[in-house]
């Protein structure tokens, strides 16, 4: 995927490991263990990420994570990031208030290359935390519509409980741009819940898709990308029509700390977002 | 031509000290070499590589990112005050330094190595000099400037504008030396461990080496990280905050891709979680996974971790198990 080396920006700037401090401007609970915190940038400035990029999140003391920015760079003024309450560093960051800063670096990392999918039929398929940053791609199709062909939001959580992103989830179904399914693996006993059940690859079948103008985006846990891959395949969908966003835990985001190689590649270099014929032969890439 | 005795050198070293941070090749009090300033211990020219990693000098094993006190201001490491001159560097260990100069530069330029590495002046220590009297590889460039010994003297030859500053300001009691009759000696050695392990690398590639082989080896390495903490080329660092009175201090620390903590997925899962896969990843990342990345090996055979490795299983090692059974298999 395209990446653009920030070698001249560089120059300028104070240091490659300097976070900026950035302000917490709102924060509402997605699930029990999900927040999601809307952040500006200081002096009003825009992040200038692209849909599927990366930032570092510092809280001093306690070091750095990389998380997924979840809103588009149409909508400007602040950025968002969706984080699970995962260890040391996100439990923190789950304490913060509105007012807080946090360290940022970046955005890092290759995008959805949106120039590349203008006019293709779109299948954005996501799974569990998956949609924190398929949710960036998704409100840029929503913010440019007609500059993509029709476009199907296919997710999956584990339980009801666990699907992120439901009030979006709610608009994006009763939209006119998309088409969108959402399931839950199973439901627990006494949950109220009336939507679909079964695995994410129970969706892919029924979809009215024209193979030959499609590209599909598969972003989720590992286990999902060989069985969704598998479906997509079965429906005429060539690896060279899929792109996929990898993960590994990334401790200087740049390409120099060796934490998140694939083989030869650096998944916050070349990565995350590749197509999938790039690393479907990497041994330990999915 | 200048032709130089150890004297000589150390008073043109003396000579330069104001002007420069030095680390030149010295012998510690428990007889081994080391990197230094001259007040840290006698010059020590002769004997070949330092055991230490040399890139240690640009990226060292602990460096601080940057300092948070209790103001809230961050401020980042400031450079050294004066530029950093290297000498005891062998060829190899130019070479390394080549390549991880154009690895720290490529797509986001690291700072933290550049504000050491900017300015640096390398000299390399080559020819009859080695160890056990063996002769060093002359590098013929990739460097300021080469002090090449002919048993007795060490004959100057400046390859940049800063080595011929430098060699301006060398006092030397001889003027001539016999540097082609060196650098024949030099061209002769033998390159029986660089074809071993290009073999190897082609073996690797062409996935002539099974999963098999990396079991046998991995199950031989008590990961103590010692092939990774000599190597020149290894690059890998972990990143850490430590908070002491109110002050937060971000340093970065040297990492070992031999480790079972090394590499984690979001979900916990070890993509790296058995010993067979790192050990394949280790000699898989200089032979096959760089020479995909960046169009060449990235082990220059400066020896070290060979020479660490308790359970003798460094590349060249390594290297020479996988042509010895490989490369019959491929030829038929
Ligand atoms: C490109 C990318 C994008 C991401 N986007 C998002 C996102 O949008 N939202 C989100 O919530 N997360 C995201 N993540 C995941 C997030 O970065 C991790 O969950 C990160 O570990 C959180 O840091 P932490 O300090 O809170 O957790 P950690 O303290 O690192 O703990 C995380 C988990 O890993 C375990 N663990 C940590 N270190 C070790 C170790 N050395 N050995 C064994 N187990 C260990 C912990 O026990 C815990 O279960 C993303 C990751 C990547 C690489
Ligand atoms: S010989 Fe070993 S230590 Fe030296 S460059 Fe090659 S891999 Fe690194
Ligand atoms: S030096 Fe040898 S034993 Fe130690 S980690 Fe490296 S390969 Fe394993
Ligand atoms: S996160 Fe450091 S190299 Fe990718």
């Amino acid at each position: 995927m395209a990446v653009e080396t920030k070698t001249e920006k560089d120059k300028d700037s104070a240091s490659l490991y300097r976070p900026v401090f950035c302000r917490i401007v709102r924060i509402s609970d997605l699930t029990p263990t999900e927040k999601l915190f809307r952040i500006e940038m200081p002096e009003g400035r825009d992040l200038n990420q692209k849909p599927g990029q990366f930032v570092q999140v510092s809280i001093l003391g306690l070091g750095e994570a990389p998380i997924s920015v979840s809103s588009s760079p149409t909508r400007r003024g602040y950025f968002e990031l969706g984080v699970r309450n995962a260890g040391a560093l996100t439990n923190a960051l789950h304490q913060l208030k509105v007012g807080d800063e946090v360290g940022i670096r970046g955005p890092f990392g290759t995008f959805f290359d949106v120039e590349k999918f203008k006019g293709k039929d779109m299948l954005l398929i996501s799974g569990g935390c998956g949609l924190a940053p398929m949710r960036s791609l998704i409100q840029y199709c929503e913010d440019r519509r007609g500059e993509f062909g029709k476009t199907f939001v296919i997710y999956g959580a584990k339980a009801p409980a666990d699907v992120l992103y439901k009030d979006e989830l709610e608009i994006w179904q009763g939209s006119d741009i998309f088409e969108t399914h959402v399931t839950v693996d199973n439901i627990p006993q006494g949950t109220c819940y009336d939507g679909h059940v079964g695995l994410i690859t129970t969706l892919i079948p029924p979809l009215e898709i024209e193979p030959e103008k499609s590209i599909a985006v598969v972003v989720g846990p590992p286990v999902m990308y060989r069985f969704v891959i598998m479906e997509l395949k079965k429906k005429g969908i060539r690896e060279e029509q899929i792109v996929v966003s990898l993960e590994r835990y990334m401790k200087c985001g740049v390409g120099k700390c060796g934490h998140c190689t694939i083989e030869h590649l650096y998944c916050c270099l070349d990565g995350p977002v590749f197509w999938f014929n790039e690393i479907s032969n990497l041994r330990g890439a999915i | 031509m200048k032709s130089l005795t150890i004297t000589e050198i150390e008073q043109f070293l003396k000579s330069v000290e104001p002007e420069f941070d030095l680390r030149v090749p010295i012998r510690l009090h428990d007889g081994t070499r080391s990197l230094g300033g001259l007040n840290e211990g006698p010059l020590s020219l002769m004997g070949g590589k330092i055991p230490l990693k040399p890139t240690s000098v640009f990226f060292p094993q602990t460096e601080r990112v940057f300092t948070r006190e209790s103001d809230g201001e961050i401020k980042m490491e400031k450079p050294g005050e004066k530029p950093i001159l290297v000498v005891g560097y062998t060829a190899e260990d130019a070479d390394c330094l080549e390549f991880i100069d154009k690895f720290f530069s490529e797509n986001f330029r690291d700072d933290l190595y550049f504000q050491k590495r900017d300015g640096s002046v390398i000299m390399v220590v080559s020819g009859k000099c080695g160890p056990d009297g063996g002769f060093l590889k002359i590098a013929g460039g990739k460097c300021d400037l080469e002090l090449i010994c002919d048993g007795e003297r060490f004959i100057a030859q400046a390859y940049t504008e800063k080595g011929r500053q430098l060699e301006k300001k060398m006092k030397a009691s001889k003027e001539v030396g016999d540097i082609d009759s060196l650098k024949k000696m030099s061209d002769e050695l033998p390159d029986d461990d660089l074809k071993t392990i290009q073999k190897a690398s082609e073996l690797i590639l062409a996935e002539k080496v099974p999963d098999a082989f990396w079991v046998e080896i991995g199950d031989r390495c008590i990961a103590c990280t010692s092939c990774n903490y000599a190597c020149p080329t290894c690059t890998c660092f972990e990143v850490y905050d430590r908070v002491h009175d109110g002050t937060t201090v971000r340093e970065r620390m040297w990492d070992s891709c031999q480790l079972d903590g090394f590499m984690r997925e979001a979900s916990g899962h070890n993509p790296m979680g058995t010993e067979d896969i790192r050990t394949r990843r280790r000699i898989h990342h200089k032979l096959a996974a760089d020479v995909t990345r960046w169009g060449h090996l990235t082990c220059y055979l400066c020896g070290r971790c060979d020479d660490a490795c308790p359970t003798n299983i460094g590349i060249k090692s390594v290297s020479r198990m996988i042509v010895e059974r490989y490369s019959q298999a491929n030829e038929k």
